[in-house]
């Protein structure tokens, strides 16, 4: 399933005086199976832009096609609109209610009218994919870790088997082992189930570990798109912006400036390592 | 007199749990017998992963939670003395992680001018100290607007202002930038580094941030309810497994500088920024 956004414009509030343009013309591919990570600074547009996908604003100007069909023309088809593309909002623990962490997950498939085989099927699968152990299953989801309980939220949006699956700032206040468990969960699921996963982030280390192509969000307007490589070798450009890049590639950008002759475009522990360590032994010879 | 200091400081609850043989009372200790002193004017970083018992230290210096066994003075005020309990929130403010949860008012000069109203204040001082915080935090343009129309890093600074207009000697900060964009994060770490420096602040912030963390003139990492490590930032980041078993990591270029050493190569054991990496790499490359 591609997701085609054409010329959207978003205008909060429009005819007040806190009249805003969230989202300036904004045109976008984003391609079955991709993983699309969505980077920009507070207020840049990027949360206005993953509500329209997810039907919850309909645009000002513009249109939102899935698979070629309008998603806002017809409002009865919003509901599976929904299902298809699953959102996991910032802080989705906040959005647990049941009483065990099975309940929970399977609150969407149940209201989805699936019979009880197939639920099962796919709370399991989805509990499965985020690496939750059976043992959990039973628990009150508030005695979980942060982490865990940000997974279980996420399988919740798992077990309607969404075709695309967005998540806004997955990792946000989690300790680094919280973040490495969700980010694992992430990738298993993108490479799993081949699902189309729309990452959004403020954590720079994370976006370049993980995605195949990053979107730039800047003042309403997709500022610039590419891949990782591309993207973080604009540290200047990015910082203009309000954003960073990760933190080695300062390292080369600095070693750069001095002379040396490194590539700018590391921004992985694993690849600055052997970069250096190459750079380090020809300096020896 | 030590700003904060903590004796044998442990904290308790009882968590319930359901079984098959009905409900069943657990003992959970957060806090075991915790032992630390912080001076005045000191910047001390506290790190440990999700429910390491953190925040629940945190909590004890602002008098929200009383040790159940054990002592915290807070300026020499014992936090079980109920009768200090003002004294003691307006010794040491509190800033959470949420700006969002802790404003309360809808425009921001009477947001901040909220704490000293309570406090009895006159208004003339009152009108005083929202113009200095404001300045401090560096938001005085932004006095008559509405926290709600304001960027994650800017209500932050309006809490943190909030805070400031009760003259506190010490701030603890509970992750205020987990839920910034690096901008946000900037902008707030800057304003703490400056409360710390110009005004003599002390600070205790407790982060997962661990380029945050290596600002600080000390850190503690607390695991499991104890006090575990201590020391400065280039003691405690040189152990880059030990931290990793705790369930923390390290700033990026400390990292690759660990991975390095272990290849062999001559790196100090304590870069733990960029500008340190860069410099380090150059002095290798001069020494070949």
């Amino acid at each position: 399933m591609s997701i085609k956004i054409n010329q959207l414009t978003y205008i909060y509030n429009q005819g007040t005086a806190f009249e805003k343009k969230a989202l300036d013309d904004v045109s976008l591919e984003i391609k079955k199976g991709e993983f699309v990570g969505l980077i920009g600074h507070t207020g840049s547009g990027k949360s206005t832009l993953i509500q329209h996908l997810n039907g919850i604003i309909s645009p000002t100007k513009g249109e939102i096609l899935l698979d070629g069909e309008n998603i806002h023309k017809d409002k009865a088809k919003l509901k599976e609109v929904r299902r298809r593309i699953g959102l996991a909002f910032q802080y989705p623990e906040y959005q647990l209610f049941e009483m065990t962490v099975y309940k929970d997950v399977a609150f969407g498939p149940t209201n989805m009218m699936q019979s009880k085989d197939e639920i099962h099927k796919n709370v399991v699968a989805a509990l499965e994919t985020v690496g939750i152990a059976h043992d959990l299953y039973e628990k009150s989801p508030f005695e979980l870790s942060g982490g865990q309980k940000r997974r279980v939220a996420i399988a919740g949006v798992l077990a309607m088997n969404p075709e695309v699956l967005i998540l806004d700032e997955p990792t946000a206040g989690l300790d680094p082992k919280g973040r490495d468990e969700i980010l694992q969960a992430i990738k298993r699921l993108h490479q799993e189930r081949g699902i189309t996963v729309i990452l959004v982030s403020h954590s720079m280390e994370d976006v370049a570990k993980l995605v195949d192509r990053i979107i730039v969000m800047h003042e309403g307007k997709v500022a610039t798109t590419g891949t990782p490589k591309e993207v973080f070798c604009h540290v200047k450009e990015l910082e203009a912006m309000g954003l960073a890049a990760p933190q080695v590639s300062y390292v080369f950008a600095a070693l750069k400036e001095k002379g040396f002759d490194v590539p700018i475009d590391v921004f992985t522990i694993e690849e600055a390592k052997n970069v250096l360590l190459n750079l380090v032994k020809q300096v020896s010879v | 007199m030590k700003m904060v200091k903590a004796e044998g400081l442990t904290y308790e609850y009882i968590k319930m749990l359901e079984t098959d043989h009905g409900t069943e009372e657990e003992k959970v200790a957060a806090l075991k017998s915790v032992n630390l002193e912080i001076e005045k004017g000191e910047f001390v970083v506290v790190l440990g992963h999700n429910g390491s018992g953190k925040s629940t230290f945190a909590k004890h210096i602002n008098a929200l939670l009383e040790p159940t066994d054990g002592t915290l003075w807070v300026k020499g005020m014992d936090t079980k003395n109920g009768e200090l309990i003002w004294d003691i929130r307006q010794t040491a403010g509190m800033v959470f992680q949420n700006p969002d949860n802790q404003l309360v008012a809808t425009v921001v000069e009477e947001d901040i001018a909220f704490g000293p109203e309570n406090m009895g204040i006159e208004p003339e001082e009152i009108r005083r100290r929202v113009d200095d915080a404001l300045a401090t935090v560096r938001m005085q343009k932004y006095a008559t607007h509405t926290p709600s129309k304001l960027s994650g890093g800017q209500k932050q600074r309006i809490a943190i202002a909030g805070v400031l207009a009760m003259k506190p000697d010490c701030i603890v900060l509970d992750e205020p930038t987990a839920m910034l964009d690096p901008v946000g994060r900037k902008e707030v770490l800057e304003t703490i580094e400056r409360l710390n420096k110009e005004e003599g602040i002390t600070i205790i912030l407790i982060t997962h941030y661990m380029d945050e963390a290596v600002r600080g003139d000390r850190v503690y990492v607390i695991d499991d309810g104890e006090v575990v490590m201590e020391g400065k930032p280039k003691e405690i980041f040189s152990q880059v497994e030990r931290l990793q078993q705790y369930g923390l990591d390290v700033p990026q270029v400390t990292e690759v500088a660990h991975l390095l050493r272990k290849e062999g190569i001559d790196l100090p054991a304590d870069i733990l920024t960029v500008e340190e990496m860069v410099g380090a790499l150059c002095q290798l490359k001069l020494t070949n």
